[in-house]
């Protein structure tokens, strides 16, 4: 004769016992990793003394905030600009072919070397001797190179007035 | 016969492509890239984003819209092409911020991300340019985001097209267009029906579900304030669309590793929809179609795509519960199971194995009812197993049974969906089968389908009938079977079919010498013209199916109008063929397959007769126990035991008896009576109150397992999360109860249950769990090599010489309660709620927009009573009273009333005022012959059923989104004219559909 009831008697204690046993796990897996532990203790130790947990802190809780202030920040022009600039500068760094860098860089770096040499002697050298040194491959070699280098820069330049009308 | 293959140059390579294909389906086909956005394969052209154009001999066509022809050339590569096709491309872009890293929608299936990324597009023409109206966050369940809608019409072709609900437009001729719902109001106000198809076609994040907003991503909670600047920047300095796509796929991979996408099928109605659970932990983000899946596609109704925050509720048991005098006890496993084990036994050797009975339930997996009548059978040693099929479907069966030989749809989906005239008998597919009425709708709107509904409601299919009958109640039969003599007296019955095919003509067409035109009109309050407009419909249609439901099965003549319905598709041929059938619509997700694996007191699993010494043999060979002989007590049987004290203890699991039973008050009245009772359910259910023991059982959603939908399609889900608590699966709960009793089982999994039933039933020789992996699905029988049968009786009908019986049926008078109860009560399901709602009012959004029953009352019955919307009303029958709130509507006439089921209140609850009378074949109550009076307590209240839902909105039919009158848009310039080619811009819409 099982009446209709609702009454349910939930056993309270076993809120902790769960309780009881969370913290049993907790502990367990402390007691695995005392050292990293330990360590991880003593960061926070130095953050703490050193406010950087407090600053820290402060910044998650008004995270929206300050969050805006930086974006706003970020969203100026010159930092834009900064940004365009770096992303720009990468893109093209990849268009170069290592190879013909490799040579660019390695004629700059003797061509710096000589000069280093040429400032700490302080001659000078007489304009015909200048105009006979002209006639060299490697000096000519390297306005050849120079003049490409300014054909090239200036197609772009047409190119790019061209496309802007 | 007719070549269906021909060649076509595809950019200078010959293709094979098939007659009727578009360019675009062949192009997919052979993994050619034509970019395109408003293009769905569940939906068909639409032609607004013109981002499909390719050059056919010179012409620019969008090639969705485009069929293949023999010797096509077809160029989808040149630079003019391109041009076209990113012109298009930008003008979407101009509706569309591209923020696809903080995009909750960058889950690796946004339409637009990927379409923009596979064409290369770098930079925008145009730049986006907000519209002047805010986001629609009213409903519930998602919102709509104008600023993000590119207006390619999708969501409104799926609401007028495929849902056929007609709720969504797009006002092409407002300045800025966007898409609006009715006659422009907040959706909440509409008559949507929050079924989610708009959501789900939708290829940005313009309609997207409200859980998954700021919840999705890792980055897509970061607050307006910041997110906005963000953005800013982001195009800013951005180096172009690829760049910003890498990170944007980054951010999706990262997702996929903690949003788990699980294939599940739904639990809220026998059609049988596949999706996915996509969760993060133990939080459902969204349900997610795939067109893949076999019967819905990427259909779903609001229960199906909303109506699962149940699985995490509060009130889900989680610990097994053990009765202490007035009130439970929480307890552990070890000490429920072990009760529960020393009083089955203790009864059984007390009184005898069939002092016991078992329910199981339509709501769990085939495997779960497989283990409980196995547990039944072969460990208590009793046949008193049934299911809740018992109160609904029963009848169907077993008048299929008489008739062509198997209690199952005849055909598919499919079928339905390819039949020239839908009958529709006493059922309300539009809300008990939501997605199932969507291909009727649709077939009825684009395709001609002719349809036919006999109902006492004015329900949504009546509406959208060709031809709505409202005959008398319980008088089915007879309008059947006097149209079927009517067909007959014309010679129009399908001759060749009945000499071949069917037996038992004569004796048949005796029996229907009473029902004349003249005697349907008297009995039935049909016309005669109705009548024979019936038979003409009947006649000129190549094909036809009957669908029937509860409003045929729950009255005390159901098997003979079961029969009559089958005895009329014999009678016109209307078997064995495409299009043509008997479909009872199982109504619970697994109604069909709780029968199928013996939960029944005469059969074993696959129909396979309890009597039969052979089939007893095999089992008992297989199980090594000696089984009953006899068949068991079914539902009907197992109350009235309880009630004489033959029946000592019940095991019931997943049903609220209490609740869905016939006559609750004898019911109730039953259970106190049991000397021992189990229930087992997720929830502490009505029937769990009379319980000695609850037991914690896990949903679909926390365990593996097979359901079977009406078509006879098994399908797979999968488990999406851990049973919750304590809670366990029902087939690992009947498991460790049966090896407490002695049973020695040990099954891992499911699969290993299901193996063991093809390996006993010959229906399903051939059903595997590898078979079934992921969307693929198998429709019984199932021969050993895995081939199913979609379409019976093509060849052979199911009884032993392959032929159908024509079965003499008579009509039975109904039940009636006495003059003083002279209104007729009918009841039903609810769109938005499964039942009493014991899982759907754990919804927030599903009890906002439907927060009570309510009873409707025609207009001429409130006129008389004097009563109106909200009115406080008590109705009495012989057996209980209820106190519900009135609905004034034309859906229901004259003396007839209609309450909804979705309540678990008992002064709210239709079946307080139901019979104990049946089905005088199956037991199945007579829940629809009902009578009761009707007294007002209050004439004016709040009304039970609020504004903002589904039934007082304003639907806008249409065909399709109008395409034509954007193209008429002064802004509008054709893309070919741009780039000065010719082109199809000015060409009639083009509706496949």
């Amino acid at each position: 004769m099982a009446k209709a009831i609702t009454q349910i008697r939930k056993e309270i204690p076993n809120q902790k016992e769960e309780q009881t046993e969370a913290i049993e796990k907790v502990l367990q897996e402390l007691g695995k990793n005392s050292e990293a532990i330990i360590q991880t203790i003593q960061i926070l130790k130095e953050l703490h003394d050193t406010k950087i947990l407090e600053t820290v802190h402060a910044i998650l809780k008004q995270r929206t905030e300050i969050g805006a202030i930086a974006i706003h920040q970020v969203n100026q022009p010159t930092m834009r600009n900064i940004i365009k600039n770096g992303m720009n500068t990468i893109e093209f760094l990849g268009t170069l072919k290592p190879g013909q860098l490799n040579t660019i860089l390695d004629g700059v770096g003797h061509g710096l070397e000589r000069l280093s040499e040429t400032g700490e002697k302080g001659e000078k050298q007489s304009l015909w001797k200048l105009r006979k040194r002209l006639w060299s491959p490697e000096i000519r070699a390297a306005m050849t190179t120079m003049v490409d280098f300014m054909d090239g820069l200036g197609e772009v330049f047409l190119r790019n007035r061209k496309e802007s009308h | 016969m007719e070549d269906l293959t021909f060649l076509v140059e595809f950019d200078g390579k010959d293709l094979e492509a098939k007659k009727g294909q578009t360019i675009l389906e062949a192009a997919r086909e052979k993994d050619i890239f034509i970019p395109s956005i408003c293009h769905h394969p569940n939906l068909g052209p639409i032609q607004t984003c013109d981002t499909c154009y390719v050059n056919v001999n010179g012409d620019l066509v969008r090639s969705c819209a485009t069929r293949l022809e023999p010797g096509m050339k077809i160029d989808t590569s040149s630079t003019l092409v391109k041009d076209a096709q990113n012109e298009a491309m930008d003008r979407i872009l101009k509706n569309h911020e591209l923020y696809c890293t903080v995009c909750d929608n960058n889950n690796g299936n946004c339409t637009i991300h990927n379409t923009v990324e596979l064409m290369g597009v770098e930079h925008q023409k145009y730049p986006f340019t907000a519209k002047p109206y805010p986001p629609d966050n009213s409903h519930p369940f998602y919102r709509y985001e104008p600023d993000q809608c590119i207006l390619c019409g999708r969501c409104v072709e799926a609401c007028q097209d495929l849902q056929v609900n007609e709720t969504l437009t797009i006002d092409w001729n407002r300045e800025v267009p966007r898409v609006i719902w009715d006659h422009d109001v907040p959706i909440d106000q509409s008559s949507c029906v929050s079924c989610g198809h708009c959501v789900s076609v939708c290829p940005c994040n313009a309609l997207m579900e409200k859980s998954m907003l700021g919840n999705a991503g890792y980055l897509t909670g970061i607050p307006p304030k910041i997110l906005g600047p963000m953005i800013e920047l982001t195009k800013e300095v951005e180096p172009g669309y690829q760049e910003i796509f890498a990170i944007s796929e980054v951010e999706a991979s990262m997702r996929r590793a903690r949003t788990k996408r699980t294939k599940t099928v739904c639990t809220y109605c026998g059609v049988g929809c596949t999706f996915e659970v996509w969760t993060k932990d133990r939080e459902i983000l969204k349900i997610q179609t795939h067109t893949e899946a076999p019967v819905n596609g990427i259909s779903t109704c609001v229960k199906g795509k909303w109506g699962w925050d149940f699985v995490n509720s509060e009130m889900r048991l989680t610990k097994p519960l053990i009765r202490k005098g007035t009130e439970f006890i929480e307890a552990t496993w070890e000490e429920a199971l072990g009760l529960i084990a020393d009083k089955l036994r203790l009864i059984k050797r007390k009184y005898g194995p069939n002092s016991i009975g078992y329910i199981a339930s339509s709501k769990c997996s085939n495997e779960e009812n497989f283990l409980f009548q196995k547990f039944a059978r072969a460990v208590m040693g009793t046949n008193n197993v049934d299911n809740c099929s018992r109160y609904c479907q029963s009848p169907a069966t077993a008048g299929l049974l008489r008739t062509v030989g198997i209690g199952g749809d005849s055909g598919t989906i499919e079928d339905i969906m390819n039949s020239d005239l839908i009958i529709i008998v006493g059922a309300n597919p539009a809300e008990s089968h939501p997605v199932l009425a969507t291909r009727i709708k649709r077939a009825h709107k684009l395709f001609g389908q002719k349809l036919l509904v006999a109902d006492l409601r004015e329900n949504e299919l009546a509406q959208r009938a060709d031809l709505h009958i409202h005959p008398k109640p319980s008088t089915d039969l007879i309008w059947i079977s006097a149209v079927t003599k009517y067909i007959l007296d014309q010679g129009w019955e399908a001759k060749e079919f009945l000499q071949n095919r069917v037996n038992g003509f004569e004796k048949y067409k005796a029996s229907l010498e009473k029902f004349t035109l003249e005697y349907a009109e008297e009995m039935t309050g049909l016309t005669k013209d109705e009548l024979i407009k019936i038979a003409q419909m009947i006649h000129d249609a190549k094909t036809a199916c009957i669908l029937w439901a509860m409003g045929v099965t729950q009255h005390k003549g159901a098997t003979d109008t079961s029969t009559a319905i089958a005895n009329l598709l014999l009678m016109t041929g209307n078997f064995g063929r495409s299009g043509t059938g008997a479909y009872p619509l199982r109504g619970h997700n697994n109604v069909q397959g709780a029968c199928d694996f013996g939960t029944m007191p005469t059969w074993m699993p696959g129909y396979e007769p309890v009597q039969d010494h052979e089939v007893r043999e095999k089992y008992e060979n297989a199980w090594g126990v000696k089984l009953p002989e006899e068949p068991g007590l079914d539902n009907h049987h197992m109350v009235e035991g309880m009630d004489k004290g033959k029946l000592k203890a019940l095991y019931l699991f997943g049903e609220d008896m209490s609740l869905v039973d016939a006559n609750s008050n004898h019911v109730d009245a039953a259970f106190e009576k049991l000397e021992f009772f189990v229930v087992q359910d997720m929830f502490f259910s009505k029937t769990a109150q009379f319980a000695d023991v609850v037991l914690p059982a896990a949903p679909s959603l926390e365990k593996d397992g097979t359901f079977t939908n009406t078509e006879r399609r098994i399908q797979r889900f999968y488990k999406v999360f851990e049973p919750l608590g304590d809670s366990k699966s029902d087939w690992e709960i009947f498991q460790e109860l049966a090896n407490r009793l002695g049973a020695n089982w040990n099954y891992q999994h499911p699969s290993e249950i299901m193996a063991e039933a093809a390996s006993l039933a010959n229906m399903f020789a051939g059903v595997s769990y590898d078979r079934l992996e992921e969307w693929n699905s198998q429709l019984w029988p199932v021969l050993k090599d895995g081939t199913s049968t979609p379409l019976l009786y093509k060849e052979r009908f199911g009884l032993p010489d392959g032929k159908a019986r024509l079965f003499p049926v008579d009509w039975t008078p109904p039940f009636e309660a006495g003059e003083e109860f002279n209104l007729h009560l009918n009841n039903g399901r609810l769109l938005e709620h499964f039942h009493e709602g014991n899982m759907t009012y754990r919804s927030e959004g599903l009890t906002h927009k439907v927060p009570h029953p309510w009873l409707e009352v025609s207009l001429e019955l409130a006129k008389e009573r004097g009563v109106q919307d909200g009115s406080l009303v008590e109705l009495t029958s012989p057996y209980g009273e209820v106190k519900v709130r009135v609905i004034v509507t034309d859906r229901v006439k004259g003396n007839e009333l209609y309450l909804t089921m979705n309540t678990s209140e008992d002064i709210e609850a239709v079946n307080r005022l139901t019979s104990s009378y049946h089905d005088i074949i199956t037991h199945t109550p007579a829940y629809k012959e009902t009578g009761v009076k009707m007294e007002v307590l209050e004439l004016e209240g709040e009304s039970p059923l609020p504004k903002h839902n589904h039934r007082f909105g304003n639907r806008i039919p249409q065909l399709s989104v109008k395409v034509e009158e954007k193209w008429k848009r002064s802004d509008f310039t054709p893309i070919p004219e741009i780039l000065n080619v010719r082109g199809d811009d000015y060409g009639e819409g083009y509706h496949t559909n």
